[in-house]
């Protein structure tokens, strides 16, 4: 009786995710459920000193995405975002002239001419990545506040399905699990000595395994390499 | 109350489009969502959530970094002060694959001992979460991996054989159970959730460090000796009381001191 009753409630209905389309279709659902007009989705990534976003999926039409641009759609995403479990909240543009350091008044304008008046920014852990949802519509009230949370746990558990196919779209975790495993080691403060001790291979292993890590996050030493595995959510 | 009170003044103070938006809905205004500041509040905050699912007991646990033999340490449990030979049976042993998942995966785990008991009932409508061998035979329970801020991974359990719980009660707890995770991390460092004193101008050091510069580079910067910055750098690292300065760097992001 109880699995019946939760089969006529579609928002219960779980759903299996494996191909892009999937993602799409889950997407598309879930802003016509919750009232939205609009969805992105996004990878926050630190390049040159500052955060961009990788946009992995999203109906914003091109035009809209180039002229708000990616750092600018980077800080939306991010400064306000509601993370699991907090009270969400929107971004009003039309109301929001002045955001300090993120939105000024004519980037309001802007997205409100574009039809994103409303933007609710979630964030969304699919494991231990954090990926970024922007769910927004033409016109204030329009989205269902009580059904953002709800939507944010369902993204959760959607996304923690392709990692892979995210991981690779995002291209924000270039290591092999070797390879950060080293580097997390390091970041606990471990000499390369104790992390051959700990993972059983020779120091010289573990060097080249941390060195190649620093290529791959085009970091000039160990620190950087740390510090820019740790911004981009990579250990 | 007042504890309360303050947090949510100070929400609405930083953010010039919440106002007409921080009073919607009921979902903040339960007993724990008042900001945790020691374990023990935890604990009540965790016990709240286990009365609402009707689970007979709780753990929280971190998951450790290694991702080959991910580790879970318990953090506390409905034991606490003590620990619950449950506990420690889920963290000990051979049960890696759980701690793997809270690592990889958001989706909730869970399991029943097979019987139709109300856990087991209630569990066949949660159609998001995934089914898993029971980490400790004989029981039945709900396992939610959580995630803060800074990379920490954790799993939050809940056990009992009349757990009672909806898909849509399923989001809320969980959502519920990442605030929980969120303030207990903040609760870690230092053990008051105080930071170590670091002056402005170790702090700056540290943050070039972490934007790979050496201390030479970051003496010419700072207009300072080399043998200075070095000092900086190793006040910083004491403070943190961390073994060196990747160490440091990797502490001082991850508890949000630099960006």
């Amino acid at each position: 009786m109880n699995s019946l009753a939760a089969l006529s409630d579609s928002s219960s209905l779980s759903v299996r995710l494996a191909t892009r389309g999937d993602l799409t279709a889950f997407l598309m659902d879930l802003t016509a459920e919750i009232g939205a007009d609009a969805y992105m989705l996004v990878a926050i990534v630190h390049e040159e000193d500052r955060n961009t976003a990788r946009i992995l999926a999203s109906n914003w039409i091109h035009d809209a995405i180039e002229l708000v641009g990616r750092p600018l759609i980077a800080s939306l995403a991010q400064t306000p975002a509601t993370a699991p479990g907090a009270r969400p909240r929107s971004l009003l543009a039309s109301q929001a002239p002045e955001l300090p350091g993120v939105l000024n008044g004519e980037e309001a304008a802007l997205l409100d001419v574009l039809g994103h008046r409303e933007i609710c920014p979630l964030s969304v852990q699919a494991g231990r990545n954090r990926y970024f949802v922007l769910f927004s519509a033409e016109r204030i009230d329009k989205i269902d506040q009580g059904a953002l949370i709800g939507a944010q746990m369902r993204c959760c558990y959607a996304l923690s399905q392709i990692p892979e196919m995210l991981r690779q779209a995002a291209a924000q975790d270039p290591l092999s699990d070797r390879e950060r495993e080293c580097l997390a080691w390091v970041s606990e403060g471990k000499t390369t000595d104790e992390v051959a001790l700990i993972l059983g291979v020779s120091a010289n292993t573990v060097n080249s395994y941390v060195t190649h890590a620093i290529q791959k996050l085009s970091a000039s030493n160990r620190a950087m390499a740390i510090a820019t595995a740790i911004r981009n959510g990579i250990i | 109350m007042t504890d309360a009170a303050e947090v949510r003044d100070d929400e609405i103070a930083q953010s010039p489009f919440g106002e007409r938006r921080t009073l919607f809905g009921d979902f903040p205004l339960r007993p724990e969502t008042q900001r945790t500041v020691t374990i023990p509040d935890a604990v009540r905050r965790c016990r709240w959530m286990a009365v609402d699912v009707n689970a007979s007991a709780f753990a929280l646990f971190f998951a450790g970094p290694s991702t080959e033999r991910p580790r879970l340490v318990p953090c506390f449990d409905s034991s606490y002060p003590g620990v619950a030979e449950t506990t420690r049976r889920i963290a000990g042993g051979d049960r890696s694959a759980i701690a793997r998942h809270s690592r990889t995966s958001s989706v909730p785990c869970l399991w029943d001992d097979g019987e139709d008991s109300i856990s087991a009932v209630s569990f066949r409508t949660l159609g998001w979460a995934a089914k898993i061998e029971p980490p400790v035979g004989g029981t039945s329970g709900l396992a939610f991996p959580v995630h803060a801020d800074r990379g920490q991974c954790g799993l939050i359990v809940f056990l009992g054989a009349e757990i009672a719980l909806t898909p849509e009660g399923m989001f809320d707890i969980h959502a519920r159970c990442f605030s929980l995770f969120d303030a207990v991390v903040r609760i870690r460092p230092g053990e008051g959730g105080k930071y170590p004193s670091i002056s402005k101008r170790e702090l700056e050091c540290l943050k070039l460090t972490a934007n790979g510069y050496t201390s030479d580079e970051i003496a010419r910067l700072l207009k300072l000796s080399v043998h200075t910055a070095n000092q900086y750098l190793t006040n910083t690292v004491q403070k943190l009381d961390a073994v060196n300065r990747m160490h440091a760097v990797a502490k001082a992001l991850r508890m949000g001191l630099i960006e």
